[in-house]
């Protein structure tokens, strides 16, 4: 194996990292509040559609990424009304969410430009592609950054800017006390629900900025289920980051170099197989995870009786 | 007249929590308001702070009218409430849970937590409350984060400090501890209104008495002109007959745990060589503050945990790690500590919680089949001997009130009469005249020549019932007492893992 194949696995693992990077964010931030948010997906696939629509229509990438955004942080709305202020199940709410804009998006598609499944057009333009000019001609760096696009970079920005906001400043140290204990949040005048309810659409928000770098980052297309199960990555992601943005970037880029792997092996073995292994990276993640969760669990059980 | 709150009335459906009630405080007093659980104490509380809106009625602040619609209006206003539920974010340190609500900022937007820990600091000097910022919360024992409470209460600059329950949780050194506090505050100024239905609490904090019944208000009156027994009877309504248990004979040895070790996840075990015995005809009483294996304890008599090792003998059969049918039939029931958790199914019918653990009874089942007539009669039984109050068979578990759903899981653990009898908490969160029937229902069961093994968190419980008194700390037997030689003293100190050379 020579340095420039490890140069393109680097590479394709930041760029699939980066859709898994912003959703976990999103997770992150809901569990952080206390909401068990599983409509990541369709927050991620509705921003996938409208982000190609826009673009297909106006050719503008700034309108295209808003579109994105805005679309996901509307259907984490939606998520923050029903679970959140009138607490309906959040399981039921966050299934049928992402049925429905799977469903919904594949209609749309049809509906507006009269395709079936794909939306794939040399109009559409794609996000800018960067190479930085020092660093494009140091041989192994240069290959492994290369043509990445502004959202791969702002990301870990983004998550950055998430750490110092939760555990830097009284604002979120409001928003996390919220997470800890509601009622206690509530018994000293903030007002909870109200936070919740933001950061449930922030974390739409988020998904929408990653589901709008799926489809106008590596590719710039739409294709149905474009997603396929990268929300439930970001959630597996979160969790194992303890919903810590910091440690949540680590996890996501463990997924993300899984993902590149499959893409590089794609060649040696079956692709059908190599696109498994993210998935099977999931579940083997989880199950380490959930083991040390239940212990602890177990150990608060027979504490607090 | 510093508070005033005129015509309080609060209605849930059809209920009356609150029926024109009144109160007054004024500055640097304490005031006690007492009442049995129910008695609209707490909903009279939650008004006032602004958790609850009242159906009509004013409160007045210095002669102005108030409107609280949120607790943050009534902190706005100084009043302030350390709450029964610590509100307490236990993975935070004690500074961090201090200064919530108004966190000291560096720029304008960071928390400077430095600065609460200096705040802290400057706060606990000024009151003579003393503990360390930096501690997170989750790790301070009970007392200690009843005190971050206060101080929280205190930061807020509140001049009206409500206490609700506050001693429910506490050991008796630690309430020693928080009515001198509460003493200490009201000479500095601040006005003290205390929630109990703690009586001698009240004669050693209070300066003024008022009482509630049903939602209403009864009476008030200075301290100095009432005693204990007439605060109990306004509060019940009809006299309280103080009980005398009369010594009996008891007969041979129904349990006996030897040697019993629990393993935790750490080094130090959960239950440690622990020991016991309890005869029949007599109650033993197990006492300590909450957390030190109690629940453990009785987990593993009843076969929910296995221990490590040691023996825990039944009528002289080791039961220790065997399931916990096995060992019901060799003759323990249990009232469980947590009647939700474990006492019942909420959304189980009153049938169907009566007849659980008694369902292979012969006349209740046979070849598998419950016989629907035999259960309802057992079931009526149940009911009407054990006075639980109810709108039917088919009614929810869940829909009963604390005590009456108590009074049927007392009913049907006491109706096996089974040897060994385990109450735990037998009257956690019941009121007098509930709590009055179950201690009945107990000593009537030791009569029967029955081995009740008691463990609850009121003292005064277990110093009431008892015949002879074991205390548990840190899964230890620490002490064991004959019923007259026990004082709230010295079970006190051992509880806290003192020796008891110290308290002589």
């Amino acid at each position: 194996m020579n340095s420039a194949y490890i140069a393109s696995i680097v590479n394709s693992t930041l760029r699939s990292t980066t859709p898994i990077l912003l959703a976990a964010l999103g997770s992150a931030v809901c569990s952080r509040v206390g909401v068990f948010n599983i409509a990541l997906e369709a927050q991620m696939l509705i921003a996938c559609f409208f982000s190609i629509a826009v673009n297909y229509t106006t050719g503008s990438v700034l309108l295209s990424v808003a579109a994105g955004i805005f679309s996901g942080a509307l259907v984490g709305l939606i998520v923050a009304v029903l679970q959140v202020k009138y607490r309906a199940a959040d399981m039921v709410i966050g299934t049928s969410l992402n049925l429905l804009v799977q469903g919904g998006t594949t209609f749309l598609l049809y509906l507006f430009f009269g395709l079936r499944g794909v939306l794939n057009d040399p109009k559409l333009v794609s996000l800018n592609k960067i190479n930085l000019p020092v660093i494009r001609d140091i041989p192994f760096l240069g290959r492994a950054l290369e043509n990445l696009t502004i959202l791969d970079y702002l990301c870990y920005v983004i998550a950055v800017l998430l750490f110092v906001y939760l555990f830097k400043t009284v604002s979120g140290f409001r928003t996390l006390s919220v997470g800890i204990n509601k009622s206690a949040a509530e018994s000293l005048g903030t007002k909870a629900t109200r936070i919740q309810m933001r950061m449930v659409v922030l974390s739409g928000a988020l998904c929408g900025l990653g589901g709008t770098a799926l489809s106008m980052g590596q590719v710039t297309m739409f294709t149905e289920n474009m997603t396929s199960g990268r929300g439930f990555i970001a959630m597996a992601a979160a969790s194992l980051g303890m919903s810590h943005p910091l440690l949540t970037v680590l996890s996501s880029l463990f997924f993300g170099l899984c993902q590149g792997i499959g893409v590089a092996l794609q060649n040696v073995i079956k692709s059908q197989l190599t696109m498994t292994l993210p998935y099977i990276a999931t579940i083997v993640a989880l199950v380490i995870f959930s083991r040390r969760g239940g212990g602890a669990r177990a150990k608060k059980r027979t504490g607090g009786l | 007249m510093l508070l005033e709150m005129k015509h309080i009335t609060k209605v849930y459906g059809s209920l009356y929590a609150n029926d024109d009630v009144h109160l007054t405080l004024e500055k640097g007093e304490v005031l006690a308001v007492v009442g049995e659980n129910g008695a609209g104490k707490s909903t009279l509380m939650k008004i006032l702070y602004g958790l609850e809106q009242p159906t009509s009625g004013e409160i007045y602040l210095n002669g102005a009218l108030q409107r609280f619609r949120s607790p943050h209006d009534a902190i706005a206003k100084k009043i302030g409430m350390v709450q029964q539920h610590f509100m307490l974010l236990n993975p935070c340190t004690v500074a961090e849970n201090i200064v919530y609500g108004r966190e000291p900022k560096k720029h304008g937007l960071f928390f400077d937590r430095e600065a609460a820990v200096r705040i802290t600091e400057e706060l606990c000097g000024r009151y003579g409350l003393h503990i360390d910022p930096r501690r997170r919360v989750g790790d301070c024992p009970v007392g200690l984060q009843q005190r971050v409470e206060i101080l929280k209460v205190l930061y807020q600059d509140a001049d009206i400090i409500i206490f609700d329950e506050p001693s429910a949780v506490l050991t008796p050194q630690e309430v020693n501890e928080l009515l001198r506090t509460m003493r200490k505050l009201a000479e500095m100024g601040k006005s003290i209104i205390i929630i109990t239905h703690k009586l001698h609490e009240v004669m050693a904090v209070a300066d003024r008495v008022m009482v509630m019944r049903l939602g209403k208000y009864i009476k008030e009156m200075p301290k100095e002109e009432t005693s204990v027994e007439e605060m109990s009877y306004l509060m019940v309504g009809r006299r309280i007959v103080e009980r005398k248990v009369a010594p009996q004979k008891t007969t041979g040895t129904v349990l006996d745990v030897q040697d019993l070790v629990l393993a935790g996840s750490d080094e130090k075990n959960i239950l440690d060589h622990f020991h016991l015995h309890v005869d029949g005809g007599e109650i033993v009483g197990i006492a300590g503050v909450s957390g030190n294996g109690q629940s453990e304890l009785i987990q593993c008599l009843t076969g929910l945990l296995s221990p490590t090792s040691g023996k825990i003998l039944l009528n002289g059969k080791d039961v220790s790690g065997q399931s916990v049918g096995q060992i019901r039939e060799a003759g323990c029931a249990c009232i469980p500590e947590d009647r939700y958790l474990w006492g019942c199914a909420a959304q189980a019918t009153l049938t169907e919680t009566a007849i659980m653990a008694h369902q292979y009874r012969p006349e209740i089942s046979s070849k598998g089949l419950l016989s629907g007539r035999n259960t309802r009669a057992f079931t009526q039984s149940l009911l009407e001997g054990y006075d639980v109050r109810n709108s039917g068979q088919g009614q929810k578990a869940g829909e009963l009130s604390g005590g009456n759903i108590q009074k049927l899981i007392v009913a049907r653990e006491i109706e096996q009469k089974s040897p060994l009898l385990i109450a735990a908490e037998p009257t956690r969160g019941v009121d007098i005249g509930a709590m009055e029937f179950i201690h009945n229902k107990l000593l009537e069961k030791r009569e029967r020549g029955d081995a009740v093994l008691l463990i609850s968190s009121e003292l005064t419980e277990i110093m009431s019932l008892s015949d002879r008194i074991y205390v548990i700390y840190e899964g230890r037997t620490a002490g064991e007492f004959r019923k007259e030689e026990a004082s709230e003293e010295s079970l006190g100190i051992l509880m806290m893992g003192g020796k008891l050379h110290e308290a002589i």
